[in-house]
Parts: structure tokens; C-alpha cells; sequence
């Protein structure tokens, strides 16, 4: 039974092609994209402990290798969006190299570095990338056998919902398992998980890359979304922005950051609406909740226990101080 | 223009530029040194240094006023954000740190952004030094002279009172080991509030010193904060000396990378960071966490 508000969140998410106007499909596709990249990376965050600040690059690492290949070998939508993320976790796997070399506050700003190198990059190398302006026309390639199908608005939904659940699957399958835990283990002790004769630095590595894998899917997902891929899309106030929606909806519970997407998104469109200074509101609800609710809004429903006690359909579940992913 | 000359007025340029790279990331790498943070909102600190430099020096009619006063002004900001913001979180791990500054830099730039306007505005270099001299024959501003001057008369004073005074060797002392200095009877609260508003006052002085050369304007926090991380990164957190020796490489490499190679010059220091991050991984005068 504790089974089914999820169930009935997939089920109005797959009905929503048939009940909602073309602009909120639109903006439910965003979500969802920006909702994948917040997801990833949860797990570095979340489940890691490692506060990467430079997680654009592997969203804009993707978007790029993803539109490349659209635009010069017109590779089918489907298999170029694989291709991105492929792409974004190959490079993931030197990067991760370098960067879990240092911990902690370090680390952050090795990540930053390295999402900036990347960014300066796709800016300066122009016959590549576009330069500024970045690669224009992004499209929806055709394919696989000839099916035209995801290029349209409802079927570039489900592709964009099939990926976010096939890698939300993985994903929390991934946190539980024995890697998955480990991980756990080393955010919580790392000196403790090393003397237990775990190799915490190539597990690192091994979250960082799949991090970068999901990023990089999500990225590649969002340049035929938007039909371009641009500097912007590397640039170290997406990782900052990612970040708000990992620590706002929860971090280290996979489902917050994808609330705290939602959220975002919501905020920006609805407060950008209202008033110009729509950022500062923005920076301080950040840090309302960075102090006063570490465990994000996702943390809050579950303090909350649910639904109030008369619509309550399983017994109250006591709500762990943070959740560890152990059954 | 001869090689010597051009060699020379070059390496002048990469001085001016080291000074103000320096300003900023002293003060970063003094905070991490005590408080084991990373102040993201520095940069943001050192634009609204750059903006309060320029209204002040309206205000008053004196570029000296506004260079004195705006660093007093932000320091104290700084003080009052450290009071307010940081030290509920003390007892947090450093990613809380960091996401807070993150929301501190949000949020002060949205206040410049209301307060000033989002044009840039610039601030004339005072008249005393705005001729140039000749350098080996070469034209060369006298402001970029004053700024690497005043870059090294902080560094070598900022040293000096660390080094040499009652409170610079308390702070070195809790940058060691904190607990130890509050056993024998030191408030290290006023050190961490203390070090934090010097941080800041020496961005914001950084700030008012950029902001004739190149405005005031919304981003500039943006692009510094990661030159100064980049230069913590080579130097080594923490470590005063390294800050220094990493600005001299970070504003020598940008120099003559921009004159030589012009394509690469974005991404050349991040280069030479990755470098010095696979030889020494904790910086050049960093040592081990």
C-alpha cells in the first residue's frame, strides 16, 4: 500500500500528454530534464558527501557532444542522448581522477575548475563549438528505423520520461547496493571506511562517473529540448543552481532533488513574474534552508509523516534522521 | 618595441594584475586558514567593494576617501554576514558553509543589482595618477604602477602583523589548532568575526583598486572568484606565502598567455592548475588536511 502515491505520480505523469496545454507539457518536459541533472547529482552530494560545484560540466558536456552528433551525422534522437551521457562519464573518469585527489573544500573547487576549463573551452574553440553563440538549431533527429515519433512534443515527453524513470530505477538501485552503501559508509567516515579496507578513492571515482553519466543524459536530453546547446550550459551558475535544487528538495534522497527542481523552476517563473529581483528571493530562501532545514523539503513531507492521519493509508513510518538507503 | 622593453612592461602588467588577484585571494585563503571555509560570496564582496568605492568617491570627491572608506564599509558587512549567517553553522560539516556564501553571493549581488542599477558605472582614475611614465622608452600607466605597489606594501604588512604582532600570532594559532587557543582564555569567536571582516575588507580594497581599470559592473565577482580559487588551489589552502607566489603564476601565466597565445589564455591557467595539482596535490606550500 506505502507503494502508491508513487505509482499514481507515474500514472498522471504518462496521462499528462492527454490532459495538460502544449505550453505545460513543455514546461513538465523541463522539469523532468532539470529534475534528472538534480538526481545526479544527489549522488555525489547526497550519498557521496563530495559537494561537487562544478556539476554544469557534465550537463554541458553532454548537451554538446549530444547536439555534435545530431548536427553532423544526423544519428537518431535516441542514440545521440546515449551518446552524451557515454560521453560526459568518459571524460568523468580522469576528471574524478584529479578531483578526488583532494576532500572536502577542495574538492569543491577543483570541480569548479575543471566545469570552468570546460566552459572556457566550448567558448574559445569556435569551429567546434560555436564559440559564444554555441551550436544554434539543435534538432530532433529522426530514428531509430525511420520512427519520427519522439521529435514531436508528446513523444519527446515520454523519451524524456523513460529516460528520468529508467535512471531513477538505476539509481536507487545503485545507492543500495554494496557500492551504493559504501558510499554512505565513506560520507559518513571516510578514515573508518578505508581502515575497513574499502578503496574510498576509486569508489569516488566510481560515483563521479556515474554522476557524470546522468548529468551528461540529462544535458544531452535538454539541447534537442531547447534546439541549441551554449557556453551557459557549462557555466558555474548552473552547478550553483543545481545545487539550491538538491539542498531545497533534499539531499540524499534521490526523489527530493527532483521536488527541488520542480520547485525551482516554479519559483523562477512565478517569481520572475512578480518582481525583477526574483534571484535575491531566491538566495535567501536558499539560505533560510540551508540553515534552519538540512534535510530539505522532501525531509519536511517525511517529518511530516504523509497526508494528515484521516487520509493516512499505512501506519505512521518514524522518519529516520537521514536517510541511509539501508533496508 | 624592444624584447626588453616589451618583456619588461609586460611583467609590470602581470605585477598590477598579481596585486589585485592578490587582495582577493588573501583574504580568501586567510578565512580558510582560520575558519577551514570557503567564502563563495567573496567575490560578490569584492564587486560591492567596486560599487560603494565608486559612490563613495561621488559622494566625497575623493577617490582616497572612497579607497579608505569602502573596504571599512565592507569589512564591516562581512562582519555582520559572519555574525548573521555563518555562525549557526559551525558545528556543520564545510558543504553547509559553502552552499550558504553561495546564497550570500545570490543575494548580494541582487542588492547591487537594486541598489545601483544593472549599467556598469565607472570610476575615472584619480588625477594624481593618471599620466603615464616611460618604461624603456614605452608608455606605461602610472595606476598600474600604484596598484602593484599597494599590492606589495599589503602583502608585506599583512605579513609583518601576522608574523610579528600579539594578534597575528593568535590568529596563526587558531588557524593550527582552534580548541587549544580557547583553553587558554582567547575569545576565538572575535578571532573567526575578526579574520572574516578582514577577508572581506581586503576584497572590497581589491575592488576599489579594479574599478577604474575595468568598471564597475555585475559579473565582475563572477570571473575573479574563480581566478582567486584557482589560485588558493596552486598556492595551497591556507597558506599566506602560497597565496602570494600563486598570483604572481596565475597573473604571469594570464599575461603573457593573452600576448602569446590569445586562443588558449581562458583555459591556460586552469592548465597550469591541473598541473600543479597532479605534481603536489595539496598546492604548492599546502600541506595535508
Amino acid at each position: 500500500m506505502r507503494r502508491w502515491p508513487g505509482a499514481l505520480i507515474i500514472a498522471l505523469l504518462l496521462a499528462a500528454p492527454w490532459g495538460l496545454p502544449a505550453f505545460l507539457l513543455t514546461s513538465l518536459t523541463e522539469v523532468l530534464i532539470l529534475g534528472l541533472f538534480a538526481m545526479s547529482l544527489d549522488l555525489l552530494v547526497g550519498y557521496t558527501g563530495l559537494h561537487s560545484f562544478g556539476h554544469a560540466a557534465s550537463y554541458g558536456l553532454g548537451a554538446y557532444a549530444a547536439s555534435l552528433v545530431m548536427l553532423q551525422w544526423a544519428v537518431p534522437l535516441p542514440a545521440a542522448v546515449l551518446a552524451g551521457a557515454a560521453f560526459s562519464a568518459v571524460v568523468a573518469v580522469p576528471v574524478g581522477w584529479l578531483c578526488t585527489r583532494a576532500t572536502g573544500v577542495s574538492f569543491a573547487m577543483l570541480t569548479l575548475a575543471f566545469a570552468q576549463l570546460a566552459y572556457a573551452l566550448a567558448y574559445k574553440w569556435q569551429s567546434l563549438t560555436g564559440g559564444s553563440d554555441g551550436l544554434a538549431g539543435v534538432p530532433r533527429t529522426a530514428g531509430p528505423f525511420g520512427i519520427e515519433w519522439f521529435a514531436s512534443r508528446p513523444g519527446f515527453y515520454y523519451l524524456v520520461l523513460l529516460a528520468l524513470l529508467a535512471s531513477y530505477a538505476f539509481c536507487r538501485a545503485f545507492v543500495r547496493s554494496p557500492l551504493g552503501t559504501t558510499l554512505q559508509a565513506i560520507r559518513e567516515n571516510e578514515r573508518k571506511a578505508l581502515a575497513l579496507g574499502y578503496d574510498a578513492r576509486a569508489c569516488k571515482i566510481v560515483a563521479f562517473t556515474v554522476a557524470f553519466f546522468f548529468g551528461g543524459l540529462a544535458g544531452a536530453l535538454y539541447a534537442p529540448f531547447a534546439g541549441f546547446a551554449s557556453p551557459d550550459l557549462l557555466f558555474w551558475l548552473l552547478s550553483g543552481q543545481v545545487l539550491v535544487m538538491v539542498i531545497v528538495g533534499g539531499a540524499g534522497t534521490l526523489i527530493g532533488p527532483m521536488l527541488g527542481a520542480a520547485v525551482f523552476l516554479l519559483l523562477e517563473h512565478y517569481l520572475s513574474a512578480l518582481t525583477d529581483s526574483w534571484a535575491l528571493l531566491l538566495g535567501l530562501i536558499f539560505i533560510v534552508f540551508v540553515i534552519g532545514l538540512p534535510e530539505g523539503l522532501w525531509g519536511l513531507v517525511r517529518r511530516r509523516q504523509g497526508p494528515p492521519a484521516l487520509l493516512r493509508l499505512s501506519p505512521p513510518v518514524p522518519a529516520p534522521e537521514r536517510e541511509h538507503g539501508l533496508p | 618595441m624592444s624584447l626588453t622593453a616589451l618583456l619588461v612592461t609586460q611583467g609590470l602588467n602581470a605585477l598590477s594584475l598579481a596585486a589585485l588577484l592578490f587582495l582577493i585571494s588573501a583574504g580568501l585563503t586567510l578565512i580558510f586558514g582560520i575558519m577551514r571555509i570557503i567564502n563563495f560570496a567573496h567575490g560578490a564582496l569584492y564587486m560591492l567593494g567596486a560599487y560603494l568605492g565608486f559612490s563613495l568617491t561621488l559622494w566625497s570627491g575623493s577617490y582616497w576617501a572612497g579607497l579608505a572608506a569602502a573596504p571599512v564599509a565592507v569589512g564591516g558587512i562581512g562582519w555582520l554576514l559572519e555574525f548573521l549567517a555563518l555562525r549557526p553553522l559551525y558545528r556543520r560539516d564545510a558543504g553547509a558553509f559553502l552552499l550558504v556564501t553561495f546564497g550570500l553571493a545570490l543575494v548580494l549581488t541582487e542588492s547591487v543589482r537594486l541598489g545601483w542599477g544593472p549599467d556598469p558605472q565607472r570610476l575615472a582614475i584619480p588625477p594624481q595618477l593618471a599620466a603615464t611614465v616611460s618604461i624603456l622608452d614605452e608608455p606605461f600607466p602610472v595606476y598600474r604602477l600604484f596598484l602593484a605597489g599597494t599590492g606589495v606594501v599589503v602583502a608585506v604588512s599583512l605579513w609583518q602583523f601576522l608574523e610579528r604582532t600579539r594578534l597575528g600570532l593568535l590568529i596563526r594559532a587558531t588557524a593550527q589548532n582552534a580548541e587549544m587557543v580557547e583553553a587558554v582564555g582567547v575569545n576565538v569567536r572575535w578571532i573567526r568575526s575578526g579574520v572574516f571582516g578582514l577577508g572581506c575588507a581586503l576584497a572590497a580594497l581589491g575592488g576599489v583598486m579594479a574599478a577604474p581599470l575595468v568598471t564597475a559592473y555585475l559579473g565582475m565577482g563572477l570571473n575573479v572568484i574563480i581566478e582567486a580559487f584557482v589560485i588558493v588551489i596552486i598556492g595551497g589552502m591556507g597558506s599566506f606565502v602560497g597565496s602570494a607566489v600563486g598570483s604572481l603564476v596565475v597573473a604571469g601565466v594570464q599575461t603573457f598567455g593573452n600576448f602569446y597565445l590569445p586562443e588558449l589564455a581562458l583555459a591556460i591557467i586552469y592548465l597550469a592548475m591541473i598541473a600543479v595539482l597532479v605534481l603536489r596535490p595539496y598546492g604548492l606550500f599546502g600541506h595535508e588536511e
